[in-house]
């Protein structure tokens, strides 16, 4: 009797054992049939394939203009979302009131879920229609579309995490500093702040991850054109990413033009699950610190 | 809020207000300066978003009050103060709104700045309101300075402030986004369109079939994930003692959580694609893959609140272990997981990337969802509108199509929010 429910037991074990090992098998796959269908692009091209040039005609397909748009809009987005949502983070959990916080936060955390799809669709239709008359363009399409978007797409993960991390910082740390005479936004800045960093650090590269890897939103108002611009600074220019190449021609492509297209995505993969990974390391550190101490 | 706070509130705000020495010229002054600065951010953000210029004389009118205003206070704080060393900015920032008062207005009415070979101009008007946005924030700045005698405490709601600011300017396009959705997608939302299916290229025609695929898709990746996800969240959370396996099973959840949507989609594409072909199934799995690290660690959140002591209770009075997760554990994290499981299935059901190249189809697919044959879905109607917007005239169609994707993704994480606020358990 005693043996056949240790039996049992152990087979349960395996069983929830089998089902949590399933993560494994899907990113062994993943990896793996990645990475074999781009390597006949890293075989022809070697390390060129970091250039700039991606021709149909020419039949080449070398990925650098698109590496350098996801620089370029990744940076830009992050300059508009990272002191935005660290302002608003800091908002929320250190002075908004409790009423303010109980509304400001769901409405946050839904805005997250708002698929990427819709923020592409407003932004081929009113955004890029703003754009057009503001900077004077020939049309709104352009890298700097791309960057307010997932700039905008970035934000709510950068607050929500943040805030949370924000809000993990002991009480006490924060009293102390009131007691010896701190006003509150000195506390926040000199206390508060610093000791949030690495969880804060988190969200920050949380949220460069979903700017690096949105496809939709980007590919929709990005222009997909394979081209560095001719200053490459020149942010009003038409571009393309390493995501939207993928997504504009997959469908259609052949030979080569495949494998290079699996070489994007090979690349996506290794910066994106880097970061992911990262940061959630970050975040498990901050938890145990405090729940250590 | 309830409406005697409210009330209590406001007449505690109304009493303040009426106190004899809150009407000090000092406050006063300091009161006027900060509204009008106001005045001049929300002009500066109008003719931001509207795209228009105010013109020269009002332009003139508004930075000449202003510097007025900021003199008077320099000439007060100067006659007041003893350590007038603090005082230099500010007389040299009101010197300079004086001049710019002057110089502004004769800007000419657009710098082109293709002769530095950028394909933009700055045109006039948004030279003109981001300055008004930032002298509005800067005379606030010196406003507080001079109310609380340029002590710390007036660097506090200077910060405030701004803080204040990028609040509503980080709600403004949230709010413009579900505004706008609703506004145009709403009136499109008709029974015809609810039990049509697709036709002329989505310019007339219906939706039901794409409602049908999603919903498919969603049941499809519920029965697949959450099976998965929550045995998996066990596992870690009960069985797992550490150790290189459990370290690894961790660290893949962390990459297929950080793994972009579109590379599941090329995954797709090498793998799946060459079993199955092009059909629902796939989009089921891939969708399943996406949405597993969600369920994995929302459960084990879950499953980590509940306290190490009713499983000894449990342990104590005999129970085995898997007796004890089935009937003390899992229960009263119940609540907790289907959280984890609803926010994950809206983030399945408008993910559009995924599922481009493995099945989705415009038109034509069978009216009963069939796990072997190409589907429709809204995500992926949506982005064929937007395609077709200016060939047809499919405009219409695409903001109802929007607001309907919009509400089931936004209602299925509502419901996750609620349940999670309604059912929190606390031990």
């Amino acid at each position: 009797m005693l043996l056949k429910r240790t039996i049992k037991e152990d087979l349960i074990k395996l069983f929830f054992f089998i089902l949590a090992a399933v993560s494994i098998f899907i990113v062994f796959f993943v990896i793996y049939f990645l990475f074999s269908e781009a390597l006949p692009a890293f075989q022809e091209y070697g390390f060129s394939i970091f250039e700039a040039e991606w021709s149909v005609p020419r039949e080449v397909y070398k990925i650098g203009a698109a590496l350098f748009g996801t620089a370029i809009v990744t940076i830009g987005a992050m300059i508009i979302a990272i002191p935005l949502g660290l302002v608003v983070a800091i908002f929320l959990s250190e002075i908004a009131p409790f009423h303010v916080r109980t509304v400001l936060k769901p409405v946050i955390e839904l805005l997250a879920g708002i698929p990427s799809i819709v923020y592409g669709f407003l932004g081929a239709t009113i955004l890029v229609q703003y754009l057009q008359p503001t900077f004077d363009l020939l049309k709104g399409i352009s890298l700097f579309a791309g960057s307010l978007i997932l700039g905008i797409m970035a934000l709510p993960i950068i607050i929500s995490i943040s805030d949370d991390a924000l809000k993990a910082v002991p009480r006490d740390l924060k009293e102390a500093s009131l007691a010896l005479g701190a006003t509150k936004w000195e506390t926040i800045k000199k206390i508060t702040f610093p000791t949030a960093i690495s969880g804060v650090s988190a969200a920050i590269i949380m949220g460069m991850g979903r700017a690096i890897g949105e496809t939709m939103a980007v590919s929709l108002v990005v222009g997909n054109i394979m081209q560095i611009p001719v200053p490459p600074f020149d942010i009003f220019e038409s571009g393309s990413t390493l995501t939207s190449i993928i997504a504009l021609e997959m469908g259609e492509a052949t030979g080569i033009q495949t494998y290079s297209l699996f070489a994007c995505g090979v690349i996506l993969f290794i910066i994106v699950g880097t970061m992911s990974v990262v940061s959630n390391i970050l975040k498990e550190r901050v938890e145990k610190k405090y729940k250590g101490g | 809020m309830e409406w005697s706070i409210v009330k209590n509130q406001l007449v505690s705000f109304l009493e303040q207000m009426m106190e004899k020495e809150k009407y000090t010229s000092k406050n006063v002054l300091a009161t006027i300066t900060i509204l009008y600065s106001l005045l001049l951010i929300s002009i500066g953000f109008i003719s931001t978003v509207l795209n228009v210029y105010i013109g020269d004389e009002l332009l003139r009118i508004l930075l000449l009050v202003m510097s007025l205003l900021l003199l008077v206070q320099c000439i007060v704080s100067f006659l007041k103060s003893k350590i007038r060393i603090r005082l230099v900015s500010m007389i040299i920032f009101t010197i300079l709104l004086l001049l710019s008062s002057y110089y502004l207005p004769t800007l000419p009415p657009s710098y082109d700045l293709r002769s530095y070979e950028m394909s933009a101009a700055l045109l006039k008007f948004l030279i003109v309101s981001l300055f008004l946005i930032i002298i509005g924030i800067l005379s606030v700045n010196y406003s507080f300075k001079f109310l609380y005698d340029f002590g710390r405490k007036s660097k506090q709601y200077a910060a405030y402030f701004i803080l204040f600011l990028s609040v509503i300017l980080v709600l403004y396009p949230l709010f413009i986004i579900v505004s706008t959705i609703i506004m145009n997608g709403a009136p499109g939302i008709t029974w015809d369109f609810l039990t049509e299916d697709v036709s002329r290229h989505g310019a007339e025609g219906g939706i039901v079939k794409n409602l049908i695929g999603t919903i498919s898709l969603i049941i499809g990746v519920a029965a697949f994930s959450l099976p998965l996800g929550i045995g998996a969240a066990v596992y870690l959370t009960e069985y797992a003692k550490g150790g290189i396996i459990v370290r690894i099973i961790r660290i893949a959840v962390d990459i297929l959580q950080g793994i972009p949507s579109i590379v599941f989609g090329l995954f797709a594409y090498a793998l799946l694609v060459s079993i199955f072909g092009f059909c629902l199934l796939n989009g089921i799995l891939v969708l399943t893959f996406l949405t597993l690290p969600i369920i994995i660690r929302t459960s084990e959140e879950a499953i980590l609140s509940v306290p190490k002591s009713i499983r000894e209770g449990s342990y104590a009075l005999g129970a085995s272990k898997w007796q004890t997760i089935k009937r003390i554990v899992l229960p009263p994290a119940l609540p907790g997981i289907i959280t984890g499981g609803v926010l994950g299935l809206g983030r399945a059901a408008g993910e559009t990337a995924p599922i481009l190249f493995l099945g989705a189809v415009f038109i034509g697919a069978p009216a009963v969802p069939d796990l072997f044959a190409p589907f429709q879905a809204l995500p992926y109607h949506l982005l064929q509108l937007i395609y077709y917007i200016g060939a047809y005239e499919v405009e219409q169609n695409a903001w109802a199509t929007a607001f309907l994707l919009l509400s089931i993704v936004l209602g299925l994480n509502a419901i996750a929010i609620i349940l999670r606020e309604k059912f929190r358990v606390e031990f």
